[in-house]
């Protein structure tokens, strides 16, 4: 085992270092020197790339969620998941198959909105202070009205009900990091 | 198991609970030894091992050392990390024991 010698900057070390920038900041204080020393050791030990970064990957998408689901916001996303289940189930077993795929279609985009903007306001530090989260809302919102007027408004084009969904869930999301701070920002608890 | 008691741990606090006995060490000798205690069962990454340290030190089972190096800091065994050790040391053997003899009777005929 090698005393805390300056690192050698590889690539590799570079990689894992942005990678950190993932985790809450509260967390990274207290070890971000610690977790770079250890990358860098296993680096070392490591018989292989393809074996040090599948060690790697694994640990950062497993403790990355334990983060994630040990938040409010977390909670708050689980919550909010488990209210569609539930909706879905109700109107599954209300009317039957009939209302199905479209509720699938809209499932499926606000998942999709949910994460996009835990995404980006992950990577601008919160969506009030964004211009692209702003657009890419704004975008959003034109392309469903487009949709809407150009298909007779029915709401039955599968696209327009994954664009909706997508849009409830960025609002969604919106909402959760206005309420528990953007993720990364205090809202770890 | 009706006994109250603390909850059964994790095998990864285990694990570091058993690293550090009797001797602080810093996260990579901490991950060292887990892996070679575990007979390499147990390979656990930096975002793991200090998860679960955060949660250990919060639960007053390990202490930081103080150390000057923020790259490489100690830590070690509280007394009541030590007494929870023992402890599911303790549980493991019990489960070991009763495993044992369950697979014994039912594997001879």
């Amino acid at each position: 085992m090698r005393g805390a010698a300056p690192w050698k900057e590889s690539r590799s070390l570079r990689v894992y270092a942005r990678l950190l920038e993932l985790y809450p900041p509260a967390f990274l204080e207290r070890h971000r020197a610690e977790m770079l020393q250890n990358f860098a050791d296993l680096e070392d030990a490591a018989s292989s790339k393809a074996a040090l970064w599948l060690m790697i990957g694994k640990d950062l998408t497993m403790s990355l969620v334990s983060h994630f689901f040990a938040s409010r916001l977390g909670h708050y996303v689980i919550a909010v998941v488990g209210a569609w289940m539930m909706l879905f189930a109700i109107g599954y077993l209300r009317y039957g198959s009939t209302p199905g795929h479209p509720a699938l279609h809209v499932f499926g985009g606000f998942l999709l909105g949910m994460l996009s903007m835990y995404v980006a306001a992950r990577s601008y530090g919160g969506p009030q202070n964004s211009g692209y989260v702003i657009g890419a809302f704004v975008a959003l919102i034109l392309l469903f009205t487009i949709g809407y007027l150009r298909y007779a408004g029915p709401l039955g084009h599968p696209i327009l009900q994954v664009l909706g969904g997508v849009l409830i869930g960025m609002l969604s999301m919106y909402i959760a990091t206005r309420v528990y701070g953007a993720p990364g920002h205090g809202s770890h608890a | 198991m009706s006994k109250s008691g603390p909850p059964p741990l994790t095998p990864a606090v285990f694990h570091i609970l058993l690293a550090l006995f009797g001797k602080d060490r810093h996260g990579y000798d901490i991950m060292q030894q887990v892996k070679s205690d575990s007979g390499d069962a147990v390979k656990m990454g930096p975002g793991t091992l200090y998860g679960s340290l955060d949660r250990m030190i919060e639960a007053g089972l390990v202490a930081r050392g103080d150390t000057q190096d923020p790259r490489r800091i100690y830590y070690r065994l509280t007394a009541l990390g030590q007494t929870t050790l023992r402890a599911e040391t303790e549980r493991l053997s019990r489960v070991a024991l009763v495993a044992r003899r369950e697979l014994k009777k039912r594997v001879t005929p």
